[in-house]
């Protein structure tokens, strides 16, 4: 599976709504589509998919507010290694 | 001594020592003392020989316990209203009670612009009066004020600080809470009652983890009060250990259920601190009972008991015939004691459907169900449709009621969602009127915006899904189970 679709997989569950699959660019912070708890646990558990060991502690909020952040996010992190 | 004076006496003998932290402010005693004494000669001025409710609307802000105490102080109960509350909420809240709205603001320009006599004279509460009065959920939608009495907090006050042993002037409490939810009563008074400092995270440090944990880093907290939930949400950083907080002594949980597996990380992670659990409804003054959890505990019970009544409290567990039960049976969880509340603010029919007398003593039926086992008590959920969301007290009628009043809502059924036997979120189950022009994300962003007038945060629905119909039961009525299902 792409880190396009895993991201949105679990976006989708945890946003309780397929909008964040067609506007990538949506503020999920600001619709009140995540909120602290389902964000650590959405680092959670694309950490566990894509074979990170990421901490929540250490990501910014600003970079995790839209679905294409988060995207590109894992993309960077994925290349990296 | 009377709990006002035993707060006040710490700025005599410890007048420069921090009382509150909330973000870059702090208070000291000294200022405490000072801030509440401006604000009850304001009371005083303002409502002569009155003692009806004062509702303070803040967050975290260092005037908020000013506020409380100066209400007090002026023989005022005091209605502790987070801002996050929306304001058809607050306002409901205030009609209710019948009471003064104070906004921090005002309280901020009340504390710079009076000036306390030289008679100024404290008004406290006696024994049997209002100290404080907390709002709950309610299932008609309609918010419920539960009064808690001066001889409520100092009885439980009394427990705790006998059970807990904290180190006077000693201590630095965490409040994670906001203080419209009784389990900030917790930290709040033990901290002020034993000359503490009250650390308190703001909801903008609990929504940016890295704010959040960079903050509980360099709190020097000894004391963690809060939620499990709010402890699985820190735990989720593999960093959240003894090593980021080594002066964390005590975690004592309230407000949920305590899952055996947040206790044994915590353990695990905290190998010096003590982990507490407690249980109590808001009506019987924060926490009736308690245990200290360990690794043998931990290995002996699922779910963990909530422990041991207080002394001078009574809680049993009674059969629909109100007998207490056999050991290892189910029934209602009953309180009675000093600790119980005379009851809900102006709503004298659900006070007369919920207290009761009890071998002389005000008695409360909790609605939980509960069972007691090696003479602990046990909690096994609840009777009604309560439910506990991130430690949150939550009645789902009062959001399906809420729910009704939406334009274009036909019928409405909210159902919590579990996940690894936790409640995990809300979803909406609703039955338009018609079917607008519109996709079902933009139907339900209208929804959460016209409910987000009425209702906080913390009761709004994850998930929205439109239906034409709802499953039945085969008596008719609406088959919840059957909803819940497709939330798997």
């Amino acid at each position: 599976m792409s880190v396009t679709e895993t991201v949105l997989k679990h976006l989708e569950k945890f946003s309780g709504t397929d909008q964040v699959r067609k506007d990538l660019n949506i503020d999920l912070f600001g619709e009140k589509l995540l909120d602290s708890l389902a964000s650590i646990e959405l680092v959670l558990a694309l950490s566990e998919d894509f074979g990170l060991d990421l901490a929540p502690g250490e990501i910014e909020r600003e970079e995790w507010a839209t679905p294409q952040k988060i995207i590109d996010y894992f993309e960077a992190r994925v290349k990296q290694g | 001594m009377h709990l006002i004076e035993q707060i006040d006496s710490w700025s005599q003998s410890h007048p420069g020592r921090i009382a509150h932290i909330s973000g870059d402010t702090t208070l000291t005693y000294q200022q405490l003392t000072s801030q509440s004494n401006k604000l009850a000669q304001h009371l005083l001025t303002a409502f002569p020989n009155d003692h009806s409710p004062i509702a303070l609307l803040g967050h975290k802000q260092t005037e908020m316990l000013a506020g409380f105490l100066g209400c007090i102080k002026a023989g005022h109960p005091y209605i502790p209203l987070d801002s996050s509350l929306p304001t058809q909420r607050v306002e409901a809240i205030v009609r209710t009670a019948d009471a003064t709205l104070l906004t921090v603001d005002q309280l901020k320009e009340i504390i710079a612009n009076t000036d306390v006599p030289d008679n100024f004279k404290i008004h406290a509460p006696k024994i049997g009066n209002p100290w404080y009065i907390i709002f709950t959920s309610g299932s008609t939608g309609i918010p419920k004020g539960v009064t808690i009495t001066r001889r409520n907090l100092e009885n439980f006050l009394e427990w705790i600080l006998d059970e807990q042993d904290f180190k006077e002037a000693g201590e630095v409490f965490l409040n994670q809470a906001p203080f419209s939810f009784d389990l900030s009563v917790m930290d709040l008074y033990s901290s002020l009652a034993t000359g503490g400092t009250l650390f308190s995270v703001s909801k903008d440090e609990i929504a940016e983890p890295k704010k959040l944990y960079k903050s509980l880093g360099s709190s020097g907290v000894t004391v963690w009060v809060s939620t499990p939930s709010f402890a699985r949400l820190c735990l989720m950083d593999i960093n959240f250990s003894e090593k980021m907080m080594p002066h964390l002594r005590k975690f004592w949980f309230c407000g949920e259920t305590l899952a055996p597996e947040i206790a044994s990380t915590l353990l695990e992670r905290f190998p010096n601190a003590e982990v507490w659990n407690t249980y109590g409804p808001t009506e019987a003054a924060v926490a009736t009972t308690s245990i200290l959890i360990t690794k043998e505990i931990i290995a002996k019970y699922r779910p963990l008991p909530v422990g041991r009544p207080k002394p001078g409290t009574l809680v049993e567990v009674h059969a629909e015939d109100g007998q207490p039960t056999p050991s290892g049976e189910r029934g209602e969880i009953i309180i009675a004691g000093p600790n119980v509340s005379p009851g809900y603010v102006n709503q004298m029919e659900a006070t007369s459907k919920a207290f009761f007398i009890l071998d002389d003593q005000r008695a409360y039926h909790t609605g939980d169900w509960g069972h007691v086992q090696d003479d602990l008590i046990f909690f096994d959920g609840r009777m009604d449709f309560q439910i506990k969301l991130n430690g949150y007290r939550i009645e789902i009628g009062d959001i399906e009621s809420n729910l009704h009043t939406v334009s274009n809502v036909q019928d409405a059924v909210v159902i919590l969602a579990m996940k690894n036997e936790r409640a995990d979120y809300l979803a909406a189950f609703v039955i338009l009127k018609s079917r607008p022009e519109q996709t079902d994300f933009e139907i339900m962003r209208e929804m959460k915006k016209q409910l987000g007038e009425r209702l906080p945060d913390y009761m709004m629905p994850r998930k929205f899904v439109f239906l034409s119909e709802f499953p039945t039961t085969p008596n008719g009525k609406v088959d919840r189970a059957k909803l819940a299902e497709t939330l798997q």
